[in-house]
């Protein structure tokens, strides 16, 4: 391998490690399921590491990525659809070993959070984790779901929306959640 | 600010919250490095037909094939040399034939198709429609949107009097580099739905420098065959087919 070759591999492996974390949580978020969060994570970067060359000289190569992510999310979505809007037991949320009663409303409210997120269509869960979890303008938002701000808005607006209709989370929510 | 502005705002700033803390419920692990580095390459490596079942290795140098090159269907052309549009293979593919012969009684043949890229939708549009002509199946074609300067190609297996069959086929903006022993291939039984399921015809692409493949099948044989280059594509090419039965093992590159 040239010099160019294995100095490029070593800055995607560094920018793998380095951002692997933060993924995850998102994708976990996207997912609502710790091993579609690893597969999403997985196959997001095997699309970086394959036009790593351009990405890693990018301005911005965290961009590139969220795009991926969003696409492979949606892509996956279509095709199968009940995945997502039916979380899985083995999430980890409901089985959350607690051991105070303040743990256990805690693990409660996660796992209400996760579950409202997932009754969210696609789209709206996209721009709600994007918009309030990665903390993206709702110009970078657009940019990630190859849409329109008008679109990001109106998603991020109606997911919020029915989030605080949830019972519980709305109680959560106007009362100033758990912190 | 307005009680209601303040409102939204701490019912938004809690969602946040909410979201951090959901997110915290993730077991992290240790990032994945090599498995993703093979996903990537097998990601770089031929797509293959997936109605049949097919096995495919990506092998060689130390990531050698992660490498790229210029604007794939453009060969051994100079690259600085402005192609004119009549001469670009744009809704005429360059075409190869790769190999063939006959198996129970029937004539077989593998063709490489190559189509350079379009640089526009007008194009696109005309190449979408040459690729329906010549054969290529809908589940192959490639998408629409992801036309405009990518070279595309297709091995298809013409078995008998049936219509082409798409063996593998990809569509990139650029080539694999491949060097020395690098070689990707994959094997696939050679009729579909046949009572031959053995994966034993195998496809595959080397460097241009490779003069000897060899493959090898179940029960310890191995055939020896010579790639050669093909039309619009800077990779050498080969096609070996194992005895019936017999499911392809491995191949490599001899020299």
């Amino acid at each position: 391998m040239g010099d160019g070759k294995q100095a490029r591999s070593e800055e995607f492996q560094s920018f793998m490690v380095g951002r692997w974390p933060r993924l995850m949580r998102t994708a976990f978020l996207l997912t609502g399921e710790q091993h579609a969060a690893e597969d999403l994570v997985q196959s997001t970067l095997e699309q970086v590491y394959v036009a790593w060359r351009r990405v890693g000289s990018a301005d911005d190569p965290e961009a590139y990525v969220r795009r991926v992510m969003i696409n492979l999310h949606a892509r996956k979505h279509r095709r199968r659809l009940k995945e997502f809007l039916a979380p899985r037991d083995d999430s980890g949320l409901v089985h959350e070993v607690a051991d105070t009663g303040d743990r256990i409303a805690q693990a409660d409210d996660r796992s209400a959070l996760l579950e409202a997120l997932a009754q969210l269509p696609p789209r709206q869960r996209e721009a709600v984790v994007l918009r309030y979890w990665e903390d993206l303008t709702e110009t970078q938002t657009a940019e990630a779901m190859g849409c329109s701000v008008g679109t990001v808005k109106s998603n991020a607006a109606k997911g919020i929306t029915k989030l605080r209709a949830i019972p519980g989370l709305a109680g959560m929510v106007t009362h100033g959640g758990r912190k | 600010m307005s009680a209601d502005r303040e409102k939204h705002d701490m019912t938004q700033t809690d969602i946040a919250l909410l979201l951090a803390d959901a997110a915290d419920e993730v077991e992290i692990g240790i990032a994945p490095v090599q498995a993703v580095i093979r996903g990537g390459r097998r990601r770089r490596a031929r797509r293959w037909a997936v109605a049949a079942a097919t096995t495919m290795v990506l092998a060689g140098s130390t990531g050698a094939t992660l490498a790229v090159t210029g604007l794939p269907g453009d060969g051994q052309q100079d690259r600085g040399t402005s192609v004119a549009a009549e001469a670009r293979h744009v809704d005429r593919p360059h075409l190869t034939e790769l190999a063939g012969g006959t198996d129970q009684g029937q004539r077989w043949r593998v063709e490489l198709s190559v189509w350079d890229a379009p640089r526009d939708k007008a194009e696109v549009t005309r190449q979408l429609e040459a690729m329906r002509r010549y054969g290529i199946d809908a589940d192959a074609l490639p998408e629409r949107s992801h036309l405009v300067g990518k070279t595309s190609h297709f091995a298809s297996l013409y078995y008998g009097d049936r219509g082409g069959r798409v063996l593998l086929f990809d569509t990139a903006q650029e080539w694999n580099r491949m060097t020395g022993k690098d070689i990707e291939f994959g094997a696939l039984p050679l009729t579909k739905g046949g009572a031959d399921r053995a994966d034993r015809l195998v496809v595959g692409q080397v460097a241009a420098t490779a003069r000897q493949v060899e493959c090898t099948w179940e029960g310890g044989t191995g055939s020896v065959v010579r790639p050669r280059a093909a039309a619009g594509s800077p990779v050498k090419w080969f096609v070996c087919l194992g005895p019936a039965g017999k499911a392809n093992k491995s191949a490599w590159v001899m020299d």
